[in-house]
């Protein structure tokens, strides 16, 4: 099943773990989407978060903002925060910011699911 | 790619428009093979936070919005200018301000200290013709990063 919230797609693994598609942006936009779509997991027992960033091509300081929001709510409960699929404009900033030291990259979808099982 | 000059008045547009003029000179392959992909993201990212600050923060008043982007590919670095007749801020002391202030993981305050950390050179004034003016560059031999508290 898929849950759709107004911009971002959010689909299961398990129940502890989606996969969140950014799509094409993550910015001042729609960081506020983001952070209720991810909230409404967080509520529901979801702990572990694969941002899947493969067709994301702006991801801005409030964007960023919006992801730290969410490893905040998560890492007391031991979840994660993971990113999936980095596209070169998302890298951009993770190299800029230095958050691959928080966030751990996998190159695709199916290595971070056996990352996280 | 020669320098290029584009105006934009409409604040619920400009962010579209101008990700679809860098995606066009992405096509074209308009800069220099000196100034690689990644650097014209980077440069591409402080113009976005920059246009960011001013749809969401700045004062326009009654005047229609106007927002003048002005790239300059040199080699190596490429020069960018960003007019608007808005009121303007002081730059320099919000920038002190965000970062004594910005505590671990932050949600926001992080954009005019990522356009400084993006950017060689920056600078913000009030021009001749009482428009605010910022002024960066981006090098290709760069290699920047922001502290962030983790």
């Amino acid at each position: 099943m898929q849950v759709t919230s107004i911009s971002f797609a959010v689909e299961p693994w398990t129940q502890q773990t989606v996969v969140v598609r950014v799509g094409k942006a993550l910015d001042f936009r729609n960081a506020a989407d983001f952070k209720a779509a991810c909230q409404e997991q967080v509520r529901a027992g979801v702990r572990n978060f694969v941002l899947d960033f493969s067709e994301t091509g702006i991801l801005d300081s409030t964007g960023l903002g919006s992801i730290f929001s969410l490893y905040r709510q998560v890492s007391p409960i031991e979840g994660q925060v993971v990113f999936a699929a980095v596209s070169r404009p998302v890298q951009v900033v993770v190299q800029l910011t230095r958050t691959y030291k928080v966030f751990r990259q996998f190159p695709s979808l199916e290595s971070a699911r056996e990352a996280l099982r | 790619m020669v320098a290029t000059r584009q105006t934009f008045n409409n604040l619920g547009r400009v962010m579209d428009d101008v990700h679809e003029l860098f995606g066009q000179w992405a096509e074209e392959g308009a800069f220099s093979p000196l100034f690689d992909e990644d650097k014209v993201l980077l440069m591409r990212l402080a113009v976005h936070e920059w246009l960011a600050n001013l749809v969401q923060h700045a004062d326009f008043g009654e005047q229609t919005p106007e927002i003048i982007l002005d790239v300059q590919p040199n080699g190596k670095r490429v020069r960018c200018v960003i007019e608007d007749n808005s009121r303007g801020f002081d730059l320099d002391l919000h920038i002190e301000r965000r970062r004594q202030a910005l505590d671990a993981f932050p949600d926001r305050g992080m954009g005019l200290l990522m356009l400084q950390a993006a950017t060689e050179y920056l600078d913000y004034r009030r021009g001749e013709n009482g428009h605010h003016r910022l002024e960066f560059s981006v090098a290709a031999d760069q290699d920047p990063w922001l502290t962030i508290p983790f």
